[in-house]
């Protein structure tokens, strides 16, 4: 079966009509991921009624021209303005905007534009392998493995917090308050709402995410820029050259493990319903930066800390497909939009799905592939000119983001109070900023908390209150509660004197 | 000067508004809300409706989502238009009767909504895996254990309809809350997490033997006669009561209408329920359409209220 529909898939994207329909989608998608606030699954949901009109595989390659270049779209404006285009680039600002200071930032989207492109072909080489058992890889995740996953995120974040423990500790709790707002899934009850029946359904999550990173940046842009031409933000834009941009490509495959471990991580989590991209991103740079020997450099320009992010995040589109083609259900916010339009056009996603809609699902594929590839060399021909968005005046560059952050955050819905949570988040966001308190702590928390909280509670239900005796029964779990206490204790392991101890033995 | 503007524009006023009802719907466009994000099973009606609407009225009919609140927020926007027939919208229902019963304020009153036609309802099944062993309700009840189901939120209408015909069987269960979709409820009976779950017959089909996985079976559905060969229904099991638990597709409007607007769009939406292009795609995805005029649809979201009524105490949901 598959290699065959593959292959034809291929042929027929170059043939006639269709190879439009994916550049259409790049180009949609880039736009829509370099812009804060916009993303995938804006672009996708407005396109729903222009698909309704065209044939089902036309249909696929516009949305897989979408999807696979929203997320490097989003690095760039995450290096150059440090404000991530989407959410999961947030963890591609640590290094990428120091780099960028430092006059790497070609370098920068070189080397995010290169694991960008692998990441996604490695995500979607694994999907291929993994189609055949990719029922039962669905089936071992229940809810003792999400439960136990949110665990290891929270886990990893907390140690990667490095000497800021109180304040990683406060932001997470913020996080979780925000977390838990709304409708209480078990109870039914509304948790602090207020009596505002806007927060029954909790705080949206991209109206929360653009605050946090794209305003609450851009009021910090505004205010170190000034009035004055010649202030500190201003001239650091100034002297950003764009250069190095091989360097960056190079870059990706000397840190090859880099690389894969980043895709992997991304195929994983993107094949957990409900994780996504942001999760994992941040695993795969906390983890990278972790177990890196260089790890002091993290956070103040190291390559690998964009190589990292953007593997996962490209890979998960792949792994987001797991659950897709397994049962017919989404992977991610994407795919679920995704689903949205196969709906309408009259294909009913269920088990069946791969083998009722094959033509669809490798034409999804393909145009991933194509698109995750043709988005990377847009991204490295316009570079050079990309780059010159950092020596405009922040006096424009303020008011041309803020504007179109918003815009998009309103147009997700259609809600102006999720402006309004987008704007006072940002607040927040600048305090904490301004006061040095971590942002990510905070996020994962928030992306995190409701997740953890569920699957607890159905745990506890599955399990008749006996929630240890039971995730001990399964595999899965157990290598998830081992990788938890090992992350726990890999930062005090380090401080041992390995070397001494071995010496003194002999 | 004044004088003559300020008549000038009551009489342009009392022309537009009395051509608003004489020439409905070619005034303007008709926006049809649908209370949650493009791609569920709301979205999709009534995007298969719309054109289909267009075809009979001659006229533009645009669908609008309007999410959140649990479809209340669509309902609050279409209530506070103008009842001039250019705004109407689908309902959660019976989510949203639900909500009222157990008296959550949603920022509007069912009964005070214009009904204008029921387009489709969906039955609900009880399905276990279909390698289980358990071939009736009895056998599920009988496991020694609570048998646990599966269920997407609290108040969702699936899972007020399982607890609430559970407690009608006199059967005690877990009812597990907190999946992300029905797929995700469904993949947890495939995967043994728990027990069974109650899904519409339509979501269920895709994991059953005939034409679908195999993974799921049918132990009864929630119909007042037989709905799938072989499988009991309600009144087999002796409570054909538990056949008023229905997902129902509810088209309204603001409070209000005029009656020569409300009969229009009633037409229109009976045309398209009969339109060629919809009855083959409601064949081809397996929705149930069943429509019904407004005196019909507004008898039964008073019965449904009544329904509910009377197991208030178990809607209401407390850990």
């Amino acid at each position: 079966m598959g290699l065959d529909v593959l292959f034809d898939a291929f042929v027929s994207v170059f043939n006639g009509g269709s190879l439009t329909f994916l550049i259409a989608g790049v180009l949609l998608g880039l736009t829509f991921g370099v812009i804060p606030g916009l993303g995938g699954t804006t672009a996708l949901a407005l396109l729903i009624p222009v698909t309704y009109t065209l044939q089902p595989l036309d249909a696929m390659y516009l949305a897989g021209g979408v999807m696979g270049a929203t997320s490097f779209g989003g690095s760039i404006s995450a290096i150059l303005l440090n404000t991530p285009g989407t959410a999961p680039n947030a963890a591609t600002t640590f290094d990428g905007y120091p780099l960028a200071r430092q006059g790497k930032a070609g370098m920068a989207i070189g080397a995010s534009a290169t694991a960008s492109a692998m990441g996604g072909l490695i995500g979607l080489f694994t999907l291929l392998l993994f189609i055949p058992v990719a029922r039962e890889v669905v089936l071992s995740f229940g809810s003792a493995e999400f439960f136990l996953l949110t665990i290891l995120g929270l886990a990893a974040i907390a140690v990667s917090v490095k000497g800021k423990l109180l304040r990683g500790l406060l932001a997470a709790c913020i996080g979780l308050l925000l977390a838990f707002t709304g409708a209480n899934q078990f109870t039914g009850e509304t948790r602090f709402t207020g009596g505002i029946n806007y927060l029954w359904d909790g705080i949206p999550l991209v109206p929360a995410l653009t605050g946090l990173f794209a305003i609450s940046q851009m009021i910090e842009l505004a205010l170190k820029g000034g009035a004055v031409a010649d202030s500190e933000a201003y001239s650091e834009a100034k002297n950003m050259k764009i250069t190095g941009v091989s360097e960056g490509v190079f870059a990706v495959f000397k840190h090859w493990p880099v690389l894969l471990r980043g895709s992997l991580i991304g195929t994983i989590i993107g094949a957990i319903p409900g994780l996504g991209g942001t999760v994992a991103a941040f695993l795969s740079y906390s983890s990278t930066a972790q177990t890196a020997k260089d790890r002091d450099t993290f956070g103040k320009g190291n390559i690998k800390g964009v190589i990292a992010p953007e593997a996962a995040n490209n890979a998960k589109d792949g792994g987001s497909l797991i659950p897709t083609v397994a049962f017919g259900i989404p992977g991610s916010a994407e795919t679920a939009v995704f689903l949205g339009i196969l709906v309408l056009h009259g294909i009913e996603p269920g088990p069946q799905i791969l083998l009722q809609n094959e033509r669809e699902i490798y034409g999804l594929i393909v145009a991933l592939t194509v698109s995750a590839i043709g988005a990377s060399l847009l991204g490295l021909i316009f570079a050079r000119v990309l780059v010159l968005i950092t020596r405009i005046d922040v006096n424009i560059v303020v008011p041309v983001v803020v504007t179109l952050s918003l815009t998009g955050v309103y147009v997700l819905e259609g809600r102006m109070a999720d402006v309004a949570v987008a704007t006072i988040i940002g607040i927040v966001g600048y305090l904490m900023i301004r006061f040095d308190y971590p942002r990510l702590t905070l996020v994962i928390a928030f992306v995190l908390g409701e997740i953890a909280e569920r699957s607890y509670h159905q745990v506890r239900l599955i399990s008749d209150d006996n929630v240890m005796g039971y995730m001990l029964g399964r595999p899965i779990s157990v290598i998830l509660i081992l990788a938890t206490i090992i992350t726990f204790f890999l930062p005090a392991m380090r401080k041992i004197p390995w070397s001494k101890l071995k010496r003194s033995a002999s | 000067m004044k004088r003559i503007l300020a008549t000038g524009a009551t009489a342009i006023a009392l022309m537009t508004g009395g051509a608003a009802y004489a020439d409905f719907p070619m005034d303007d466009n008709i926006t049809f809300v649908i209370p949650y994000s493009p791609g569920g099973g709301f979205d999709t009606i009534v995007r298969q409706f719309a054109p289909a609407m267009e075809r009979a009225m001659g006229t533009t009919v645009v669908p609008e989502n309007i999410s959140g609140a649990g479809g209340a927020r669509g309902g609050q926007s279409v209530h506070r238009s103008d009842p001039d027939g250019y705004t109407i919208g689908i309902y959660n229902i019976p989510g949203l009767t639900v909500n009222e019963v157990t008296g959550k304020d949603q920022g509007f009153k069912l009964d005070e909504v214009t009904w204008l036609a029921n387009l489709a309802v969906e039955t609900y099944a009880l399905a276990v895996a279909a390698d289980s062993g358990i071939n009736s309700v009895e056998d599920l009840c009988a496991m020694g254990q609570k048998p646990k189901l599966s269920d997407t939120g609290a108040t969702s209408t699936a899972s007020i309809t399982t607890r609430i015909s559970f407690a009608i069987l006199g059967c005690d269960i877990v009812d597990v809350t907190g999946y992300s979709g029905s797929n995700d409820a469904m993949i947890a009976v495939i995967s043994g997490e728990v027990n069974a779950t109650i899904k519409p017959i339509t979501s269920l089909k895709k994991y059953l033997g005939d034409g679908g996985s195999g993974d799921l079976k049918l132990i009864l559905t929630l119909t007042e006669d037989e709905a799938i060969s072989g499988v009991a229904s309600a009144t087999d099991i002796g409570h054909p009561e538990l056949a008023k638990f229905t997902l129902n597709r509810v088209i309204g409007g603001p409070p209000g209408i005029p009656a020569d607007v409300v009969s229009a769009l009633e037409a229109g939406l009976r045309a398209a329920s009969d339109d060629a292009a919809v009855q083959s795609w409601a064949k081809s995805s397996g929705v149930g359409l069943k429509f019904m005029g407004v005196d019909a649809t507004r008898a039964m979201m008073d019965d449904l209220s009544s329904f509910y009524q009377q197991y208030k105490d178990m809607v209401a949901v407390s850990e």
